[in-house]
């Protein structure tokens, strides 16, 4: 992010940007505060899920107006990236990324297991059956030590990864479309569950994994699956020769979990509209060359950067770069965050650790959710 | 005489000034506001609506608020005891003369001035499966079997030892330097005496020692069921709360309700519950060593 903001700075003398970076976890607390006592910056970072919260509570504008006058072309944007940012019909944020759950493999292992194809992939079947004699055949092939499946036991990854099959079943997210009530398709939820919890109790996940990344990293791992924010991590990883691509389809339809960043006009106490057009160019710049941001491992936010050479030249990132088109994204609810830390981690958890039923999970999310939309 | 009480009296004010104006901004004035945030939904941003006792008769109902108050009462219990035990067999150890003293007295002491941040993430890594050091011993003197694992942060009762573990580890430091000290204002005369008279070791410390230490004694229990009470950050980091809620202490709970929940309010509210907890644990110990004063 730096590196593009100083290079705008180099590029458009009449506008300056300052770039702060603060730790991440209490981000969104400063910033509501910030903007709460009228010292909000005239530009600000947000995730997609994170918007209805803000827009709720006042603290982003919308941007149709600005966005007209500073010729930000909303065409030129990913259209489900976009989608996701637009609440009750107007525009709110600039997406300049999309930051979805894929799945890295170990080449070396997959080899060794006889599954690397010839075209450097996996071979592997799209289908809830085939991957797990995928899954079996890397841990009869692979020596006892080896992980076939590196993934956290709990919070965030295998979550993610109930969220891409539960809706790759064609759940419909958990919230009912008024956002009012919670409305968990629990068949479709109870089957996805169920799967992941086979993975863990039938052996392919090692049980309470302390790193699993760290696991995939030294190459004691044949897969792992996580946010394409690895992608950086695995290049810079001497010795390591990985491959990426999308999750499997193993049900209907293609989808899996996905955030992005989104630029976005706190309010501030002038509104200074010469302002906010210059925070709009930054963000239609930053969206523009997305290149840069994607070396990151995020998948750029226009399609057409993704036409670039430059972008083509990055190794990986053009393997799963279709995946923008498949992220399912929440509803526009301003209980996303809550929902997803204080029920759903906590509940699904128990599930991996084969203490709870997926059944009785999916009953005490649905209490779990509604109380959050009663607060 | 009346005219110079008085110019003492202004020039101690004088000099209290500065502490009592940033006592009263950031201590007073926040105690009265955060009555008033407990009768309003109040967000981070602002004052929403007036809910009058609403929070209260919410607080009071809430499952959640009691279970986690549970845990906080379940810690103050794992440690308070604990901790005075090995306090004070600590101290009684690096009292002893020996060429160890000095050694003593520095390893005992050294963890409590660690932040709670470094003391818990060492604490993880000590009881991480596969790696850490408890389950790594235990497959080296062949009491753990070879390929098995000892899971102490993802049970709720394993876990439970963990936290009190590291807690006492970290923080038992600072009360054994109070018992330390304590002990060695002792008469050496005393337990002269006592040994003429043909007191054992044994009976020296239940009658002497032990006696003696009791006023500190009386201070560190208070402070440590207190500060018990308080308990988050190791909590937080080292189990998350979970699983399933099970560790989850009531700052936690307060914490999330404010920042997570956006419901600062009722996060308010929950914090008065406690403070009014501690209010009458005070209460009653105050009023307890008074009455055991009055007795002897």
């Amino acid at each position: 992010m730096q590196k593009l903001v100083d290079e705008f700075n180099k590029s458009h003398p009449d506008i300056k940007v300052k770039n702060t970076k603060l730790v991440w976890a209490e981000y969104y607390t400063k910033l509501i505060t910030a903007v709460g006592n009228g010292n909000g910056p005239d530009i600000g970072i947000s995730h997609t899920s994170r918007l209805p919260d803000l827009i709720n509570q006042g603290v982003v504008t919308d941007l149709d107006a600005v966005a007209g006058e500073a010729g930000v072309d909303w065409a030129t944007f990913n259209q489900n990236l976009l989608d996701a940012t637009v609440v009750d019909g107007k525009h709110y944020a600039v997406p300049i990324d999309t930051h979805p759950f894929i799945m890295y493999y170990n080449k070396k292992l997959l080899k060794e297991a006889g599954l690397l194809g010839d075209d450097g992939k996996p071979v592997l079947e799209q289908s809830a059956d085939g991957f797990l004699a995928f899954l079996k055949t890397l841990k009869e092939k692979l020596p006892a030590k080896t992980t076939p499946f590196a993934l956290s036991n709990s919070n965030d990854d295998p979550y993610r990864l109930w969220w891409a099959l539960y809706s790759q079943l064609g759940g419909n997210d958990l919230v009912s479309d008024d956002l009012k009530k919670a409305e968990i398709d629990k068949a479709k939820g109870i089957q996805a569950a169920e799967y992941i919890q086979k993975l863990f109790t039938e052996g392919y996940i090692k049980k309470n994994d302390p790193d699993f990344y760290k696991n995939f990293q030294s190459g004691t791992a044949a897969i792992m699956m996580t946010g394409v924010w690895a992608t950086g991590t695995w290049e810079a990883t001497k010795g390591l020769e990985f491959g990426a691509m999308p999750i499997p389809k193993l049900f209907g339809q293609e989808a899996t979990w996905g955030d992005s960043h989104t630029i976005i006009l706190p309010l501030t106490k002038s509104e200074d509209p010469a302002k906010r057009k210059a925070a709009l160019i930054f963000a239609d710049y930053v969206a523009e060359n997305g290149q840069i941001w994607a070396k990151a491992g995020h998948i750029p936010s226009k399609p057409s950067v993704l036409e670039k050479q430059e972008y083509k030249d990055m190794p990986y990132r053009s393997d799963y770069a279709a995946v923008a088109g498949t992220v399912k994204f929440n509803k526009p609810s301003t209980k996303n965050w809550q929902i997803r830390d204080n029920v759903s981690f906590k509940i699904l958890n128990e599930v991996w650790a084969n203490k709870m039923k997926p059944a009785e999970a999916m009953d005490k999310m649905e209490a779990g959710v509604q109380k959050e939309l009663d607060k | 005489m009346k005219i110079k009480k008085w110019r003492a009296d202004a020039q101690a004010l004088l000099f209290l000034l500065p502490f009592l104006i940033v006592y009263g901004l950031f201590t007073i004035w926040p105690m009265f506001k955060g009555v008033e945030m407990t009768f309003y939904k109040w967000t981070l941003i602002r004052k929403m609506d007036f809910l009058g006792w609403d929070n209260y008769s919410k607080v009071l109902q809430d499952r959640e608020v009691w279970e986690a108050l549970g845990h906080s009462l379940i810690f103050v219990v794992l440690t308070t005891p604990t901790m005075l035990v090995l306090s004070i067999s600590l101290a009684l150890i690096a009292n002893r003369k020996s060429m160890l003293q000095k050694f003593y007295r520095s390893i005992f002491f050294i963890p409590s001035v660690l932040s709670v941040a470094v003391a818990s993430y060492l604490g993880l890594f000590v009881f991480q499966p596969y790696t850490g050091l408890v389950n790594s011993v235990l497959h080296l003197i062949h009491l753990l079997p070879g390929g098995t694992e000892i899971f102490w942060l993802t049970e709720t009762r394993l876990a439970w030892i963990a936290i009190t573990l590291i807690t006492l580890w970290w923080t038992v430091g600072f009360n054994f330097i109070l018992h330390l000290s304590a002990i060695q204002e002792i008469p050496d005369e005393i337990y002269e005496a006592a040994r003429l008279d043909g007191a054992g070791d044994r009976q020296m410390f239940w009658r002497i020692t032990l006696p003696y230490l009791a006023p500190i004694t009386k201070t560190i229990t208070m402070l440590q069921i207190i500060a018990s009470f308080k308990v988050f950050m190791q909590i937080y980091i080292v189990t998350g709360g979970g699983p399933l809620d099970s560790t989850r202490p009531i700052i936690q709970l307060i914490y999330q309700t404010g920042f997570k929940s956006n419901d600062l309010g009722y996060a308010a509210t929950m914090s008065y519950l406690l403070f009014v907890i501690l209010l009458v644990l005070s209460a009653l110990q105050y009023w307890m060593n008074n009455r055991k004063g009055a007795e002897l």
